[in-house]
């Protein structure tokens, strides 16, 4: 039989998002596989060396837009050490809720899309819906939806409204009830299992070489996640166990998701606890004013060009949703950052396509690449 | 202190090679090495301090060289590293980490692409982000941005 | 109680006719069928009166026109294309909260099948002739809706090296949403002015 490339993408059901997976295939077997990038390749990274820092934080949500405030975490982590605020302790507090609150919301969107894709319709609808209550809850404190534009270097904007913990509280409730529902969907229903059950196998030492990291990594066994190796925040003060699964398979990553967001709200039932508890501002008191001022005040127009910080490098990392994400932030002094540089987790389990793909079948494709959660947006960056 | 230890660890394996272990605030330290002992640095990097795992691979421009950094964490440790090193800008190319860590891939397209800088034994150095034959490296600090109306006169004069 | 009924009656003065509206009075260019706010059960019989009389007007061409306006802005049908942010509020419009569907609109995956091009997110120059070409393969009539500032104009990033200053450059564009990205009321929103829209144009 003769093969073939075939496109898949950039616009195809599929791909979720602006990307090209071409495949070489011998009938229905795939033979090798080369994802083409960069459709949506906005030039992040250039524009933040013209923006102040805080500026950059409009950025990083449109970066990742299923998991935005994740990214504003892992950005004004980098740019506090470069800059050498220390935010206080509240606010550290209500980054990780906001985190959690986000890996929930990125988990469920990514379960409504994925198992839509094998043909199973109401589970997208179930997942929209739950995804809306934890989107009100960011609303009630940010005023957005998807884009949030919350954090500031030194802390978070504003504190939260009151009820806000109450909230929290009643929509965990919610989800753990329906976490069980998700399950019996899924894992009750034939066609589910039989099109995700060892399927795209991606085994431990191949993820370690190709650097793969996340649920695809958790899946295959090996519990590594930086929120509990490498505490940031205050990560080190909350109680959770890392989810993991032994199969490597689709149905592995499923279960590595469902598990975290079963985990995402143990945490966040302690952080609203401790959040309830503990009043104080969410702000540094040390934080440089200028930082962020699009403009001079009036009157002081030689105000802005003449401060100087100290220089200072940045890095951090951060468990993003979909796995290990680092920022390194270069600060020369000035009221620009000079270089930053995002590591996307998508962006590496990608590369290794061909690692998971080959062998298989095309209607294995939408499963497999389903389940590596694709957000082209911080592919491309 | 980790950076201590790996400090000397490393001017035990490569004595009077250039190689530096400053301190970072978070990490388990920050590594300048010379282009020249890259591979042998990642090998040994690899293999006896089981930094398995390559996190990223920036360019960074500074007008009259380039920088290259590297980022590794190790499961054992479980710490970051940083390397760096610094290439001449008139030539800028630094052998390829792909065989130590085949993830570098498509970092290291990437940093081609961004910064110029080539890496040599690389199996597949093309363009990733950017459309084939796109011939600027957007990320040097003399790639300047415009707004578009600016951009839009320009075309009109051509 | 004045039940409406399927009448063919002059058609209301529209600015795309041609003429002016006293000539267009005098002399009924298109016959016009009131299907707008009928009931469900007076829907039948009108429909069937409205399909008698099409067969015999449609062979001079009169009539076919306005059936096909009302029909095709009640059922938009979407491209399903996920740009960017916008197109996770995209999916959200038809997620349970929002339920876009209830208006008919349905997205469709391949090109041929639809008649809404909404661009839902930021355009770059690599895949802005993959744009042009899903528009071209749309089926005439078609519409587009650029959703968010980053299709209406750039948005945070119109001065990046790899962005196309909105969508308006490539492709005609009808309605423009604001909002970074726009709620899905919005969307919904501008899906229902961009109906109004194919009513007045009566295309």
């Amino acid at each position: 039989m003769s093969e073939m490339w075939i496109n898949m993408g950039p616009q195809h059901p599929m791909t979720h998002g602006l990307w090209n997976l071409r495949v070489r295939i011998e009938g229905e077997i795939i033979l090798d596989a080369d994802p083409e990038m960069g459709y949506l390749h906005r030039g992040i990274e250039k524009i933040s060396e013209d923006r102040h820092y805080n500026e950059i934080i409009t950025l990083m949500d449109r970066t990742c837009y299923v998991a935005g405030i994740a990214w504003e975490h892992l950005y004004i982590q980098a740019a506090e050490q470069a800059l050498h605020v220390t935010p206080p302790e509240r606010a550290e507090y209500i980054r990780v809720l906001t985190e959690e609150m986000q890996r929930l919301a990125s988990h469920i969107m990514w379960y409504a899309a994925f198992v839509q894709d094998l043909g199973l319709m109401s589970p997208f609808l179930y997942g929209m819906r739950d995804r809306d209550l934890l989107l009100d809850i960011f609303q009630s404190f940010t005023g957005g939806r998807l884009t949030y534009e919350y954090m500031r270097v030194g802390g978070v904007r504003n504190d939260l409204p009151p009820g806000t913990t109450a909230q929290v509280r009643q929509t965990m409730d919610w989800l753990m009830d329906r976490f069980v529902e998700y399950d019996r969907l899924c894992l009750g229903s034939d066609i589910f299992r039989r099109r995700c059950d060892d399927i795209g196998v991606l085994k431990a030492n191949d993820c370690v070489t190709y650097g793969v990291t996340g649920p695809m990594l958790r899946a295959a066994g090996v519990a590594r996640d930086l929120r509990k190796d490498r505490p940031y925040a205050v990560y080190d003060q909350l109680e959770f166990d890392v989810a993991r699964a032994d199969s490597a398979d689709v149905t592995g990553r499923y279960l590595v998701r469902l598990q975290e967001m079963r985990q995402s709200v143990r945490i966040l039932r302690q952080v609203v606890d401790w959040l309830d508890g503990h009043p104080g501002p969410v702000m540094a008191e040390h934080v440089p004013r200028w930082l962020g001022a699009p403009y001079a005040p009036i009157g002081r127009e030689g105000y802005l060009v003449k401060r100087s910080y100290p220089k200072g490098l940045g890095f951090s990392a951060i468990e993003e949703p979909h796995g290990e994400a680092a920022a390194y932030v270069v600060n020369e002094g000035g009221e620009h950052p000079y270089r930053v540089k995002f590591r996307s987790p998508v962006f590496v389990n990608l590369s290794a396509v061909k690692k998971y793909l080959v062998g298989y079948r095309v209607a294995d494709i939408p499963p497999i690449l389903g389940s590596v959660d694709v957000c082209v947006g911080e592919v491309d960056r | 202190m980790a950076t201590d230890e790996l400090n000397q660890r490393i001017q035990q394996r490569f004595p009077d090679r250039g190689i530096t272990v400053e301190p970072f605030e978070g990490l388990a330290g920050r590594v300048l090495f010379p282009p020249a002992a890259a591979l042998e640095l990642f090998r040994f990097l690899r293999d006896d301090r089981s930094f398995h795992h390559l996190s990223f691979v920036a360019g960074v421009d500074w007008k009259s060289e380039r920088e290259v950094v590297y980022a590794l964490w190790s499961d054992t440790e479980r710490d970051y590293l940083l390397l760096s090193t610094r290439v001449d800008a008139s030539d800028p190319h630094l052998e390829s980490a792909t065989s130590v860590w085949p993830s570098a891939n498509w970092h290291e397209r990437e940093a081609w692409e961004m910064v110029g800088i080539r890496f040599d034994h690389h199996p597949d150095l093309r363009h990733l982000l950017m459309p084939d034959g796109y011939e600027f490296h957007p990320l040097l600090r003399s790639f300047k941005l415009h707004e578009p109306e600016e951009l839009e006169v320009k075309v009109r004069h051509v | 109680m004045s039940a409406p009924s399927a009448s063919v009656s002059a058609p209301a003065p529209s600015p795309s006719a041609s003429g002016t509206p006293s000539s267009a009075a005098l002399e009924p260019a298109v016959p016009f069928i009131e299907i707008e706010g009928l009931r469900t059960e007076q829907f039948i019989p009108a429909a069937k009166e409205a399909l008698s009389s099409l067969i015999a007007e449609q062979a001079q061409g009169k009539l076919i026109r306005p059936v096909f306006n009302w029909a095709g802005r009640n059922s938009l049908f979407p491209l399903h294309w996920g740009l960017a942010c916008c197109a996770i509020e995209f999916a959200s419009a038809f997620g349970a909260r929002f339920d876009a569907e209830r208006f008919g609109i349905v997205p469709r995956s391949s090109p041929r099948q639809c008649d809404l091009l909404i661009v839902n997110g930021t355009v770059t120059w690599k895949v802005a002739h993959k744009l042009i070409t899903l528009y071209e393969q749309m089926p005439e009539p078609k519409w587009v809706i650029a959703m968010g500032n980053c299709a209406t104009g750039g948005g945070p990033f119109r001065t990046a090296y790899s962005v196309v200053p909105g969508v308006d450059k490539l492709v005609p564009v009808d309605i423009y949403i604001a909002g970074c990205p726009p709620r899905p009321e919005a969307l919904l929103d501008g899906i229902l002015k961009l109906e109004e829209l194919i009513r007045e144009r009566g295309e």
